[in-house]
């Protein structure tokens, strides 16, 4: 009998534990609430609330310690910068009213005088002094490496900056409208340290923090104050939804209004449906296939690596891998980036015969061995990729890594003759295409050095003659066809699914200015 | 009994102790952060500053006795992907994890405890091998597509349930069917397994020789005792659902402990693996205490020393 009460009991403390459970997690659910924010409807009811589905939620409200565009697709409308890039990539206004280049080193910036942070302080010439010199001077900020070269920033007075930096810099313009140029409040930052910042963070943009609830979702409200007018929306909710299936079934449900990263296989699914469309445009993102070119490996032979670009077709890999969402390039200095050469854009070379040739007079008739590596994300791309050499007379050892596994190898610089790297550019400035291919940082990797290429690219950094500046890149370009420290796929195109009603044009950026979407 | 309380509390201490220093060894040998917090563009330089800024560059052992001073006063260090406190960021994932690992429990015991008794009552009908296959078809099912195909029927073509994300109850139903099914799956074999056993004791027959009716008999006599088993299985199955729902999560956009633990280990934020960790240790060994300690205090033939 007393075994009966034991279990009874043990069932009773079970299911005690299971409703505490539940009964705790509604109590203390750790949600910041500021700004009196109310949380939002769901989308889909009156409409006044935008709904937008990602696959990742944003690492941080830190504008300068992230390192990914996804976050900061959210960031900008929370914070602004001093000038942003409209749709076409032009400079346009935002806190900073006009900018002139006093001398090589230095750029002075008019402020606005009417811009209020959303917890009242002003914005002055001392917020712009604060953000960047944090993000120019502490070293443990993920974005610090493009604002390291920020000598200072002075206040000329309340509403004029001027921004001093080492060496010249021909590209402070593009620095200032992407992520890491985010203007944080400095009154407010010192008062109450970083941390209660980041837990109920404060900008200028038109919308405000309301709560994030991580890896759900981050609620957003509209600033009545904005210094451009009313913002359009009421709520703006970011939802962080990891599975590509559940992101298109909320769209087909109305529970989001754009679901980004949609897979080309459920493009049918969402164009079936009355209201709902897809999108497909250009990211900033080029597929590469990067040689190792050291002495002694079997792609230090240009024939070898011509044979690899000549195997590939890039056309059949777009549409049979990523359904057509891509453009062939000879070049990862895509259309809308300074320094680009149209030339060789939107084509591709691609000849078996050729390949199997070369391969031949490189003297591997009987089988060139090579290791192929590419992070599991590219895992389909590379398998083609590795059929396609096989195809021309390679013996390819194929390895496919988990992204942390990936990026150790990556960064140790220990991948063998190929890897495979999608390589994005949130600078829309050729230099950082080139980084990589610099003597200091090939070392090791693709062990690239032509001391003609490497001059283009070492004066084209400080180059001040912008004319010039963007015929050395092209230069670089050229060079790079016929020198093959690397081959590049193709240019990624992300495909939205976009909600009955909405007026959406994803961006190259990958921003979401909420402003710039409308109700249809 | 108070003596018990305590000595097993101070066995929690080096039981702590080992898991931390295991953890802290196997998320620093496996790599080095720094490689995935910096742009693709870093150079050799700006990572050789980042670790050592983050204290990265110096000997393991004295990384771990910094590590082992400051977490005795609860700080397990700042998280390096969210730039805050890693203690906190854990503990918030707790009620979601709690929430979805109880609802699932409960939808497995619901479904569960029926299916069983009537699978062994019924033994070898085809009532018993419908239910064999049907839980041998929800073991079968992997969490992923379960959840995705519930999301299609009662969400986008029924419309009765949303879609993914934490809300109210209405969010927890499709998520915690999803986990609850391959968990009543087994427990469905359990129940029946152990009634069908207990159905063969001899106090049994002697109950039905009696002349008692067979619903006392079953539920009376049978059950309580066949349950034995199963309230194993669900302790056991309710800590391992802390924390180890990821595939659920991931499906319905859960925000629970096992999305925050896995993101951690793939960008080798190392407090919050730690952290996290770390709570899930005292959970399981508090819930395994308190298990104890209702058994002792029901049954005082069991005896602990």
């Amino acid at each position: 009998m007393k075994r009966w009460y034991v279990q009874g009991f043990a069932v009773i403390i079970a299911v005690m534990l299971v409703v505490t459970g539940c009964g705790n997690a509604a109590e203390t659910t750790n949600e910041t609430q500021t700004n009196g924010g109310t949380a939002s409807a769901p989308a889909g009811g009156d409409k006044t609330t935008l709904t937008i589905a990602n696959a990742t939620d944003i690492e941080s409200f830190d504008t300068h310690n992230n390192n990914n565009t996804m976050s900061e697709a959210v960031l900008v409308n929370v914070f602004d910068y001093l000038l942003k890039n409209d749709a076409e990539q032009n400079k346009v206004p935002v806190l900073a009213t006009s900018w002139e280049q006093v001398n090589d080193t230095t750029w002075r910036l008019k402020l606005r005088d009417d811009v209020k942070f959303h917890n009242g302080d002003p914005f002055t010439a001392a917020d712009v002094k604060f953000s960047l010199e944090r993000v120019a001077k502490d070293s443990t900020l993920k974005q610090n490496t493009y604002y390291k070269h920020i000598k200072e920033v002075n206040i000329i007075d309340d509403y004029t900056v001027d921004i001093v930096t080492e060496t010249p810099d021909p590209i402070m313009l593009n620095r200032l409208s992407r992520m890491g140029a985010g203007i944080l409040p400095s009154k407010y930052i010192e008062e109450n340290g970083i941390e209660a910042f980041l837990k109920a963070p404060v900008g200028t943009g038109p919308y405000k923090f309301s709560k994030w609830t991580k890896d759900d979702r981050i609620e957003l409200v509209k600033n009545a104050d904005y210094f451009g007018g009313t913002p359009k929306w009421e709520n703006v909710v970011f939802r962080s939804i990891p599975e590509a299936s559940t992101r298109v079934s909320e769209l087909l449900t109305g529970g989001v209004d754009i679901a980004a990263g949609v897979p080309s296989t459920d493009i049918a699914r969402i164009d079936g449906v009355d209201g709902l469309s897809v999108e497909q445009a250009k990211i900033q993102r080029v597929l590469h296939i990067i040689m190792r070119m050291t002495e002694g490996s079997i792609t230090a032979d240009p024939k070898v690596r011509e044979a690899i670009e000549l195997a590939i077709d890039n056309q059949v890999i777009i549409d049979s891998i990523a359904g057509g969402a891509g453009i062939p390039t000879r070049t990862s200095v895509t259309p809308g980036n300074f320094g680009s050469d149209p030339s060789l854009y939107d084509t591709f070379v691609y000849d078996q015969e050729r390949a199997r040739a070369l391969l031949k007079e490189a003297g591997y008739e009987n089988g060139a061995k090579v290791s192929f590596s590419s992070a599991v994300q590219y895992k389909e791309v590379a398998e083609v990729v590795a059929a396609m050499l096989t195809d021309v007379g390679f013996e390819v050892n194929l390895e496919i890594l988990e992204a942390s596994s990936f990026s150790e190898k990556l960064n140790s610089k220990k991948f063998n003759e190929l890897f495979l790297l999608g390589v994005g550019n949130s600078l829309f400035d050729a230099s950082n295409n080139y980084n990589r291919f610099k003597k200091e940082n090939a070392a090791g990797e693709t062990d690239y050095n032509n001391p003609e290429v490497e001059e283009l690219l070492q004066s084209a950094l400080q180059n001040m003659d912008l004319a010039d500046r963007e015929k050395q890149y092209q230069k670089v370009q050229q060079q790079f066809t016929v020198d093959r420290p690397t081959i590049y796929l193709y240019q990624m195109k992300g495909i939205y699914g976009i909600g009955a009603g909405i007026g959406y044009t994803p961006r190259l950026d990958e921003m979401y200015y909420a402003e710039d979407i409308t109700l249809k | 009994m108070g003596k018990y309380i305590v000595k097993s509390l101070l066995q929690m201490v080096p039981v702590l102790f080992l898991i931390s220093a295991i953890v802290f060894v196997l998320v620093h040998v496996t790599g080095d952060p720094v490689n995935l917090m910096l742009p693709e563009t870093a150079t050799e330089e700006d990572r050789a500053v980042l670790s050592k800024a983050l204290g990265l560059d110096r000997p393991l052992y004295i990384q771990f006795g910094l590590f082992l001073y400051n977490a005795v006063q609860g700080d397990f260090g700042h998280s390096f992907h969210y730039g805050q406190s890693a203690l906190p960021l854990v503990l918030e994932r707790l009620p979601a994890s709690f929430q979805l690992a109880g609802a699932g429990m409960l939808i497995a015991t619901l479904l569960a405890i029926p299916l069983g008794i009537i699978s062994a009552l019924k033994r070898n009908t085809y009532l018993d091998l419908f239910i064999s296959g049907l839980s041998a078809l929800g073991k079968g099912m992997p969490n992923f597509w379960t959840g995705i195909m519930l999301i299609l029927l009662f969400s986008v073509i029924l419309g009765i349930f949303p879609v993914s994300g934490k809300g109210g109850p209405e969010h927890l139903v499709l998520p915690a069917i999803t986990l609850g099914a391959g968990i009543a799956a087994q427990m469905t074999r359990l129940i029946r397994a152990s009634m069908l056993e207990i159905l063969n004791q001899e106090y049994i027959r002697t109950a039905r020789s009696k002349g008692l009716l067979e619903t006392i008999v079953i539920f009376k006599h049978a059950l309580r005792n066949g349950l034995i088993p199963v309230v194993t299985i669900m302790g056991l199955q309710f800590t391992s659902l802390i924390g180890g729902t990821l595939v659920t999560e991931t499906v319905f956009s859960w925000p629970g402990l096992g999305q925050l633990l896995v993101s951690a280990v793939n960008t080798h934020d190392m407090s919050i693996v730690q952290a996290a960790v770390f709570v899930i240790a005292i959970i399981v060994l508090a819930v395994n205490l308190l298990t104890d300690i209702v058994y002792r205090y029901l049954d005082p033939r069991i005896k602990y020393s």
